[in-house]
């Protein structure tokens, strides 16, 4: 295991910032920590990165505590290196900025550049070594600063909302970077994102936070199909939460009764995505054990599909629909139409 | 310099268009004519001062690191205080360095006092807060985010202040340059702890304010020129320096 | 770098000075030694003067000569009598000379210094408008001062600080009957604390038409820039004595006493008294070693 936090809290002027934070970061693990903004996810990067110390709580580097004299720190930060949401450029060349990691710890000169050639594919920083980084556009300095912390071939590699205010396709663009660093080199990266799509796309495992504290971590498919509560339901997108009465197999909201898996009593909440929900304007297609009829409230884009808001009984759920299917429906506000999902697609919590 | 040291052949210079352009013309006769003691007496002035600026800089910049990397409460309240001190009324600085150089003080051994070295002394002490407080000001300029860069690319904690002082380098320049004004221009500490003795501890601006207590206003306005002039000289050498590395 | 170091180890007793002239034409030209190879273990002997004395620059002539002679660098620094005698009493200076014989006396007495030796005398003067509102011209000092009080029809400029000067004033004040502090300091608008030195009293005096207190090297001096003359320059109060005091805990108590035996050996007191004859067309001063002043 690379990194290890246990219990770390932390507070600024007054607030409370981080309640107890524990997470664990295993070599080769792209480990995604998620959330909205302002949860406390760049004070968790940045007490991992040892910039910061927790108030309390330990942060443990292969095992070692990182509660040391800085003397004996060094060491250990340098098997680390950060790259932030907004990097700082080191006034001078691209290659100036690439080589400085290196050049701090030693390292001679033939064997930098040789180092700096390699990692200028990998970051695809062609031709850009000898610009000065003033001149560079944003998604550019991104880049170096990549490379200049890749190049020191870190045993954990710390990224702070890489893609943040990058135009989408450059976005799309560093997280093909991203992750084609990753597969190449095996580095483990902790990456903090806002973005629930980014996090799916580049981690292996995460933890969603929350106002100071982690609401859920594990692998990613565990947290995108097994949310453990409305917040998470909501943050990945799992969509249609409703606080419901269980009766066995049978949730109720108000005169709607679906159908789950699961047997329990009492109050909860069920999640049914977006996706799973099919819509048809001839009745009875489907041997699905949830049917409804309903009424179309609502009809948005979203991206290069459209969710379709629909009135069941009361109850408003949004369904996932792609242009096709919709241009095939020819649906509109008003419009009657019929639901159906699985009952195992329900999200019971 | 004619007419500091001895009683001088007086010419009727009675209105102030008169006594500035006497001044002018005595500070142009004092340059051009290669005057010895006038040299002497600048050059004098220009040392003090110059070792004056040089070790507070090296005293009280690493001091304005130290304030600005390290955490701790308060940190405002330091930066006021010493902001603060930007006003230190020189006369109290130079009773502090006289009662400690007297043979009667603590120092008094050391048999400093009336030597240019007591100047030196108090002028270090004036200008500290001066050279700590641009300093820290300096620091404080540099773009957010770089220490951290530094740091978490693996650099040593001397490593990263080097290169944040680097990125302050002109607003640093610029805070011993003003240390530098400072010290030059300095009367009041000069008089009490060197005691304005001829030939050793006189420097411009001690002998325009002994010129100036005997009437010799036109000598004393072209010791001043003279003084401006010096301080021009380094203003200058300073903008070529900072031009020369931006270009 | 060396010059600094050179300027630092000045601090410490040698010194070096940077230019190099002739050094018979700097003498001359500004009664300044400017260069003096440091003799092995010597130290600097501090003198402290009073202001007036230092203006006449009788101490700019006889440094170097001292100097020479003895091989030992003379350091002369000027104050009012009162800043002089502080500095004696804490020991930062070796020598004083000074022109306030009750002050000296109980200098000696506490046991600061080693004795009193007169050197040199010279008068004190009231000088005053030439158009003499308050009619005093001519008067003893003390008749003068008296019109002054009770008349107020003339303005009178006093140093106001703590020099020989001021003493004098007050002393003069005293033997006209008057206390100096009840009855002097509120006299009037007439009466102004000026708290300057001489030369920027006598040009207060000078722009308000006003009297003022003056010894007779520094109005000289000034004389051709102001419109003021001496209004009453006899009395005996009006005499002004200058003596040497070798201070008791000075660092080299020998060459201390050298200097007493200096300025009141005959070539000096020679010296001294035809001292200002080519400049002012007078002496400046009356040799008086031996006397009891």
């Amino acid at each position: 295991m690379i990194l290890k936090l246990e219990s770390v809290t932390r507070s600024k002027g007054g607030n409370r910032i981080l309640n107890g934070i524990s997470l664990n970061v295993h070599k080769g693990d792209f480990f995604v920590l998620m959330g909205p903004t302002g949860c406390g996810k760049t004070t968790t990067l940045r007490i991992a990165g040892l910039l910061d110390p927790p108030d309390s709580g330990s942060v443990l580097f292969r095992g070692i505590s990182t509660r040391q004299p800085e003397r004996k720190l060094l060491p250990v930060r340098r098997k680390m290196a950060m790259v932030f949401q907004s990097p700082v450029m080191f006034s001078g060349t691209v290659y100036f900025n690439i080589a400085w990691g290196l050049r701090i710890r030693g390292i001679p000169e033939e064997v930098i550049r040789h180092r700096v050639d390699a990692i200028t594919e990998l970051a695809g920083l062609q031709g850009l070594l000898e610009r000065n980084t003033e001149s560079l556009s944003g998604g550019e300095q991104k880049r170096v600063a990549l490379a200049r912390a890749m190049i020191l071939e870190p045993e954990l590699l710390i990224l702070d909302e890489p893609t943040t205010s990058l135009h989408l396709s450059f976005k799309k663009e560093l997280l093909e970077k991203i992750r084609e660093l990753h597969r190449e080199t095996g580095t483990t990266i902790l990456m903090a994102t806002h973005d629930f799509q980014d996090a799916l796309f580049l981690g292996t495992s995460g933890a969603v936070m929350n106002n100071g504290t982690i609401e859920q971590s594990g692998s990613m498919e565990s947290i995108l199909f097994n949310p453990q509560s409305n917040f998470m339901a909501d943050f990945t997108g799992a969509g249609n939460v409703i606080p419901v009465h269980f009766h066995g197999d049978t949730a109720v909201s108000g005169d709607l009764r679906v159908k789950h898996t699961g047997n329990r009593n009492g109050a909860g909440c069920i999640a049914i995505p977006p996706e799973v929900i099919v819509l048809s304007t001839t009745p009875g297609v489907t041997s699905e054990r949830n049917r409804f009829t309903g009424t179309v409230t609502d009809m948005n884009r979203q991206g290069r599909t459209w969710s379709v808001t629909v009135d069941v009984s009361g109850t408003l759920l949004d369904s996932a629909v792609t242009q096709g299917a919709l241009d095939e429906l020819e649906i509109r506000k008003g419009s009657t139409v019929y639901l159906s999902f699985k009952a195992n697609a329900v999200r019971v919590f | 310099m004619e007419g500091s040291f001895s009683p001088p052949a007086r010419e009727k210079t009675s209105n102030t268009m008169k006594h500035l352009l006497e001044a002018a013309r005595i500070a142009l006769g004092m340059i051009l004519s290669g005057d010895g003691a006038v040299y002497a007496i600048t050059l004098r002035t220009v040392l003090i001062a110059l070792t004056s600026t040089l070790a507070a800089s090296v005293l009280f910049i690493p001091l304005g690191c130290l304030v600005h990397f390290t955490r701790f409460k308060g940190k405002r309240a330091v930066s006021g205080f010493i902001q603060t001190m930007y006003s230190v009324p020189t006369v109290f600085v130079g009773m502090l360095v006289f009662l400690m150089l007297s043979r009667s003080g603590p120092m008094g051994s050391m048999g400093l006092l009336f030597s240019p070295a007591a100047i030196v002394m108090g002028e270090v002490l004036l200008i500290a807060p001066v050279i700590t407080g641009l300093t820290l000001s300096a620091l404080s300029g540099t773009r957010e985010g770089l220490a951290d860069t530094s740091r978490t690319l693996g650099a040593s904690r001397g490593r990263t202040i080097l290169l944040v002082l680097s990125e302050a380098r002109y607003a640093v320049l610029t805070a011993v340059l003003m240390g530098f004004g400072r010290a030059v221009s300095e009367v009041g500490v000069a008089i009490m702890v060197g005691g304005n003795i001829s030939g050793y501890t006189r420097t411009l601006t001690t002998a325009i304010s002994l010129g100036i207590g005997k009437g010799e206003t036109a000598e004393s306005i072209a010791l001043g020129i003279i003084l401006l002039l010096v301080a021009m000289t380094v203003s200058i050498a300073v903008n070529l320096i900072q031009q020369g590395r931006v270009r | 770098m060396a010059p600094v170091l050179v300027l630092l180890a000045a601090g410490c007793g040698e010194q070096a000075e940077v230019a190099r002239l002739s050094e018979q034409d700097v003498t001359e030209a500004t009664g300044v030694s400017s260069s003096v190879e440091p003799m092995p273990g010597v130290q600097r002997l501090r003198v402290a003067t009073t202001t007036s004395l230092y203006d006449t620059g009788l101490w700019g002539y006889l440094e170097p000569m001292f100097e020479e002679r003895y091989g030992v660098e003379v350091d002369v620094l000027y104050a009012g009598t009162g800043k002089a005698l502080d500095w004696a009493m804490r020991g930062d200076v070796d020598v004083i000379t000074v022109h306030s014989k009750r002050r000296e006396l109980t200098f000696i007495e506490d046991g600061f210094g080693v004795e009193r030796v007169p050197f040199a005398y010279n008068h004190f003067l009231i000088a005053g408008p030439p158009s003499d509102p308050a009619g005093i011209a001519g008067m003893t000092p003390e008749d003068a001062f008296i019109t002054l009080m009770e008349t107020g029809s003339g303005t009178f400029v006093s140093r106001g600080d703590d020099s020989g000067t001021h003493g004098k004033e007050k002393a003069i004040w005293t033997s006209a009957g008057y206390d100096y502090e009840t009855q002097v300091r509120n006299a009037g608008d007439w009466y102004i604390e000026g708290g300057s030195g001489m030369g920027p009293t006598l040009v207060m005096a000078d722009e308000m038409q006003a009297y003022t207190l003056s010894d007779i090297g520094t109005f000289l001096s000034y004389q051709g820039d102001l419109s003021l003359v001496p209004v009453v320059d006899e009395g005996d109060v009006l005499l002004n004595v200058y003596s040497v005091i070798a201070v008791s805990s000075a660092r080299d108590p020998e060459t201390a006493s050298a200097m007493v035996e200096f300025l009141t050996s005959d070539e000096v007191q020679t010296l001294i008294g035809e001292y200002g004859v080519e400049v002012y067309g007078r002496q400046l001063f009356t040799p008086c070693a031996g006397e009891d002043l």
